[in-house]
């Protein structure tokens, strides 16, 4: 199905048609990263219909209007978002694979201090996976931890 | 867009008129229903992905940002063990919402979330 040309359409509105037109595709990929080493290793699952949207093109803004979004957020004397314009106004991004619509989702979802330096320490603090990767059961769930043997060279191969 | 219709005002032949303000402010922004026990959303609008934070923990992410963080939140559980959902930690793209048991400890139960307010 070929998207409508959403742009200045609010983002919404966009999405009201994509959950009316589009069929959700639940994937496989989860993203597993370590934000403290107090806290049990967090789990991001993307959301079905949200998938569709990336995969289809022209509903999504691109990564960089969540990120101004949230330098707005982080302001000590913030009250409410004055810039919501970029989310709707700005040339929606093209059709992703599957792929690169987790790279986008890890860039939007997962705390930029984790994704920028994934690689710097000892271990690796965020992996991508399969969902069949992890503890088929939720057994100890608040103690997972991204195993230590993990390394650049196996996340690579 | 085609099937547009642009009014300020709707008006019934009898029971009187309601300004599009109210349909447009009074309905949901966002609603899920998300399983801890699978740590997914077995459906959902307007959010991007769930972050599975633990048993009974999670944090749900929207496409499209409320305007700030004073939106309501409405969560309840589909099993008759619950005791208690809450919403916490909002921020204009994320809720975190928990569910806890019989023992008020964090447990894995489908939750239902509604969020109302204003968009970004």
């Amino acid at each position: 199905m070929q998207t409508p040309d959403f742009k200045g359409t609010h983002l919404f509105d966009r999405l009201c048609w994509a959950k009316e037109n589009l069929e959700a595709h639940q994937s496989d990929y989860r993203v597993v990263y370590e934000d403290s080493i107090d806290e049990c290793a967090k789990i991001l699952v993307p959301d079905p219909n949200w998938m569709a949207c990336a995969m289809q093109g022209g509903i999504l803004p691109p990564v960089w209007v969540y990120h101004e979004l949230a330098k707005d957020e982080a302001q000590p004397d913030f009250k409410k978002h004055t810039r919501g314009y970029l989310l709707h106004e700005t040339e929606p991004v093209e059709a992703m694979t599957e792929e690169q619509a987790i790279e986008y989702l890890i860039m939007k979802d997962v705390p930029q201090h984790i994704w920028k330096s994934w690689n710097d320490g000892n271990k690796p603090k965020m992996v991508i996976c399969r969902k069949e990767q992890l503890p088929s059961t939720r057994e100890w769930r608040n103690a997972w931890k991204i195993a230590d043997d993990i390394n650049a060279t196996d996340l690579a191969a | 867009m085609a099937g547009t219709i642009v009014a300020d005002t709707l008006t019934h032949s009898t029971a009187g008129s309601v300004t599009t303000d109210y349909v447009v402010n009074g309905s949901a922004k966002a609603w899920g229903r998300y399983s801890h026990n699978d740590a997914a959303f077995d459906d959902s609008f307007n959010f991007s992905s769930a972050v599975d934070q633990g048993t009974g923990d999670a944090r749900l992410t929207f496409s499209s940002a409320m305007v700030n963080d004073d939106f309501s939140c409405t969560a309840t559980a589909s099993n008759n063990s619950a005791r208690i959902c809450v919403f916490n930690e909002p921020s204009t793209t994320t809720v975190d919402i928990e569910a806890f048991g019989t023992t008020f400890a964090n447990t894995d139960l489908a939750q239902g979330v509604t969020i109302n307010g204003d968009l970004a």
